[in-house]
């Protein structure tokens, strides 16, 4: 005949194992299963729970009748009495009642924990109702600018922020060209021009055409004074992100620029972070108050490039 | 049985589950032939992302190159630094397509793989644009100069022992010998030339810190590293060493620059060591050994004009030691030179910088900032809230704001050199002005410093509490936020040309309170009691000794 573990190891081996299955168990197979790099721990409520549930169990297990309680209880009571000899007995209350001390222990010591920040990352407190429906004039630029873009193209002379002026004087006296829209020449741009020369300019190819010059100067103002911080990946990760603790925003995420209307884009660019209410912890940020630095029409600009290369599109506000 | 099926499925799941993207920085072909149109939708990709740092022309010379550095390549010259080519050789394709793929850590140059950012670029527009980049400089036309068909091409030693001691040890003495110490200084700090280095164009470039991983733009690992003293840095003065040194040689000194560098702490939260006897002022006192670390990243200055790209300064060690009267905090900081002089007449003036407008928001790397010994001093200051925080409110961490004042102890180099009262006390309120200095009989911090091997330590120290309304005050148990802004002096840095940290926090424990024992002491004796209670119960009932 087989040798039957007494039933009090059995009952405290169980316990045992079901806790490791639990706590180590459960998340080793679920970083298996969703193929995440990082286990999914259970909550420490539900750890809870199920640990109740299987002494629970066991409990009824073990008083079910009398022969298992008896069985249950016959290595306590030897113990107890000194059957194992009395320095094990001497030893394990000791044991028992250090344990009983280190757990009161670990409880009443004062735990270090700095201060948690709990942040809001779209804060509308003061968000101006007004700016809720501001279009990016940048972005929609009127028939008459339209109608003027063809002008200066007509003469080759499409006007540029100053900033990007200097590499297109270089580019014209490298290459002898002298329009500057050659030297951005996207499709857009080659069918703008292709149209000009036939004296036949469809307006939506202007408005097209046009874009890509905002665009272009957008992105070159945007490497200028975002990519630092945010990256020319628009992702974050520019080469100063490292050194602040609340990190740039990531542009190409879901849950960023694309969840909100333009106008509060606008608004958080010139406002920066001490335009911050008090929930979203303005001390932490280092987003600079643009309209410090930056003109309105630049702020859009940088906007209006800023969408395009995260490849996102900002909220339409809701009618009201 | 169930479990052995069970296991199967979970391991036919596992199987199942597609695998973490893993980023290439090695393209699965050779480049496509470049045709024309593969070419113009290079340039296509290039005049919207790449042009706005490297030029219209690929000349280095974009709306954005003045505020970098380095400096865009100049990709008319067909010279690149990060390559498996002998040292002075054109680059591979693949070369240029690691570099692209994962851009140049710490720089503005990104990853472009879009296996890493989402809106990158796939394999083949990599390849497109690598394209259009080659046609800027006319050696790549040249198929002599190509490094695959002339055989001029590098690669890792045949054998590659594991990182161990032995091997950091042999690296050391090829360290010392093949003296690479002469530049990068014996610690590896980028200290040993005693005056600033040029790339081949007269741009001021750094000699490398290899202590610190961050910066090693090639990529950190030992492999990496080997092939950085086999290729050269083309256009810089770091040569190659193929001739010099073995391929064990470099193997091992490649495994010992990856020995020293350094492993950045996590917590943000500094414990000060309590002692009974006194604070050390010295900051070679050997107390500052028990001291726990706090690594604090800083960035350039890049809020408030002018703004800074260029900080030389990315890390301070900070530690801390308190009494029951005073308290010390020791700073260590890399800085290749020393410097100790102040001239106020070379500060550059903000007021057009101020402005709202054109080219308002940066200063030149190269040009409006003096980047020279003897012109600007070595300067770190600590700041703190002047009121105790309430939740978690604090005042900015430039320089607090209009409501919330902080408090900043401003230690300056040339003023220790000249043993004179180093470290000021003062006080903002935003940035717009400096710091208010606090009148003489409000000068508490004192301060000493020490720079050896390219790197500065320091020690400031204050009683706990003083009685003036306009100074931190340390309370055992509280949370006090503190921040830095550093000053390299010779990378030009002075007033807002800085970096500057986050908040972090000081916390100089609270005695543990007696209840706490006493608790303890409860537990203890009652679960004693009862075990014995029970231990004389059972032995007074008669057993039946089962066996």
């Amino acid at each position: 005949m087989k040798s039957r573990l007494n039933s009090f190891w059995t009952v405290l081996l169980s316990v045992v194992v079901i806790y490791l299955i639990v706590k180590f168990g459960i998340p080793a197979v679920a970083r298996q299963v969703t193929g995440l790099p990082f286990p999914l721990p259970v909550p420490g409520a539900l750890i809870f729970i199920y640990m109740v549930l299987t002494l629970i169990a066991m409990f009824l297990l073990v008083t079910f009748d009398d022969g298992p309680l008896n069985d249950f209880l016959r290595p306590i009571k030897r113990f107890l009495r000194g059957d194992f000899s009395k320095p094990v007995r001497a030893v394990g209350i000791v044991l028992i009642s250090a344990a009983a001390g280190w757990y009161v222990y670990d409880n009443a010591v004062p735990k270090i924990a700095a201060p948690l920040a709990l942040r809001i990352q779209h804060p509308s407190s003061n968000f101006p109702k007004k700016m809720e429906d501001a279009q990016n004039p940048m972005a929609n630029p009127t028939e008459d600018q339209v109608a003027a873009f063809i002008e200066q193209a007509k003469a080759g002379e499409v006007q540029f922020i100053e900033q990007v002026i200097p590499d297109f004087e270089t580019w014209k006296e490298e290459t002898g060209e002298e329009d500057p829209l050659l030297a951005i020449n996207t499709p857009a741009i080659k069918k703008f021009r292709a149209e000009l020369e036939a004296d036949n300019v469809d307006n939506e190819t202007a408005h097209a055409a046009l874009m890509e010059v905002r665009l272009f100067q957008g992105r070159a103002l945007y490497a200028m004074n975002c990519r630092p911080c945010h990256g020319d990946s628009t992702a974050g990760d520019g080469p100063m992100a490292d050194g602040f603790k609340l990190r740039p925003i990531n542009f190409t995420d879901n849950g960023t620029i694309e969840t909100i209307v333009e106008g509060y884009t606008f608004w958080r660019v010139e406002n920066g972070g001490p335009g911050l209410p008090l929930e979203a912890t303005p001390w932490d940020s280092a987003m600079p108050e643009w309209k410090v630095s930056l003109t309105e029409e630049e702020r859009w600009l940088i906007i209006m490039a800023e969408y395009d290369m995260a490849e996102k599109t900002p909220r339409i506000p809701e009618k009201h | 049985m169930i479990f052995g099926k069970l296991g199967a499925a979970l391991t036919l799941m596992a199987l199942m589950v597609p695998g973490i993207t893993q980023a290439s920085t090695v393209p699965s072909g050779s480049m496509p032939k470049a045709t024309e149109e593969f070419v113009e939708k290079g340039r296509q990709i290039y005049i919207k992302r790449c042009s706005f740092c490297h030029g219209l022309l690929g000349d280095g010379n974009g709306p954005a190159a003045d505020y970098l550095d380095p400096r865009p390549r100049d990709f008319t010259l067909g010279t690149y630094k990060f390559r498996t080519t002998i040292s002075g050789e054109l680059p591979t394709d693949n070369d240029l397509f690691r570099t692209v793929s994962r851009g140049l850590p710490s720089t503005a140059m990104q990853a472009f793989d879009s296996d890493l950012i989402k809106n990158g670029l796939s394999e083949e527009e990599r390849w497109q644009v690598i394209s259009y980049i080659k046609t800027f400089a006319v050696e790549f036309d040249n198929p002599d100069m190509d490094p695959i068909k002339t055989g001029k091409t590098v690669s890792l030693p045949a054998n590659m022992p594991p990182f161990s001691p032995e091997l950091v040890a042999k690296g050391k003495e090829v360290f010392l010998n093949a003296k690479c110490w002469s530049c990068h200084g014996k610690a590896g700090r980028g200290d040993g030339n005693k005056e600033f280095r040029k790339d081949d164009w007269g741009f001021p470039i750094r000699i490398r810190n290899v202590t610190h991983p961050w910066k090693i733009k090639g990529g950190g690992d030992v492999e990496q590293i080997y092939l950085r003293f086999t290729s050269g840095i083309n256009g810089t003065p770091m040569p190659s060493f193929v001739k010099t040194l073995s391929e064990d040689d470099r193997w091992a000194l490649a495994n010992y620059i990856k020995s020293l560098q350094h492993n950045l702490t996590s917590q943000q939260v500094l414990t000060a060591l309590t002692v009974e006897g006194d604070v050390p002022t010295d900051p070679a006192n050997e107390a500052w050994n028990n001291a726990q670390p706090m690594d604090m990243r800083l960035a350039g200055q890049v809020i408030v004009p002018p703004r800074w790209q260029n900080p030389s300064i990315e890390m301070v060690t900070i530690q801390a030691i308190a009494n029951d009267r005073n308290i010390a905090f020791k700073l260590t900081w890399d800085d290749p030179f020393k410097d100790i002089k102040h001239d106020v007449t070379k500060e550059l003036n903000t007021d057009e910088i101020q402005k709202v407008g054109i080219f308002n928001s940066y200063v030149a790397a190269n040009g409006m900032i003096p980047r020279a010994l003897d012109t600007f001093r070595d300067s770190v200051a600590l700041q703190f809230p002047v009121k105790e925080p309430s939740g978690t409110k604090k005042p900015h961490f430039l320089r607090g704001d209009s409501s919330n004042q902080v408090n900043l102890w401003i230690w300056n180099a040339d003023v220790a050199e000249a043993g004179g009262k180093a470290t000021v006390d003062a006080n903002a309120r935003g940035w717009r002005q400096p710091p208010k200095i606090q009148k003489d009989d409000q000068q508490q911090v004192v301060s000493q410093a020490n720079w050896d091997q390219g790197q500065w330590t320091m020690v400031m120290k204050r009683a706990l509490t003083t009685d003036d309304k306009n100074d931190v005050q340390f309370m055992p148990g509280k949370f006090i936020p503190m921040s830095i802004n550093a000053w390299d002096g010779s990378n030009g840095e002075h007033g807002l040309v800085m970096s500057v940290s986050s908040w972090h926090y000081v916390l100089i424990e609270a005695p543990m309170p007696i209840t706490v024992y006493i608790f303890t002491a409860l537990g203890f004796l009652l679960t004693g009691g009862v075990l014995v209670w029970f231990a004389k119960k059972a032995q007074a009932e008669p057993g039946s000794e089962a066996t």
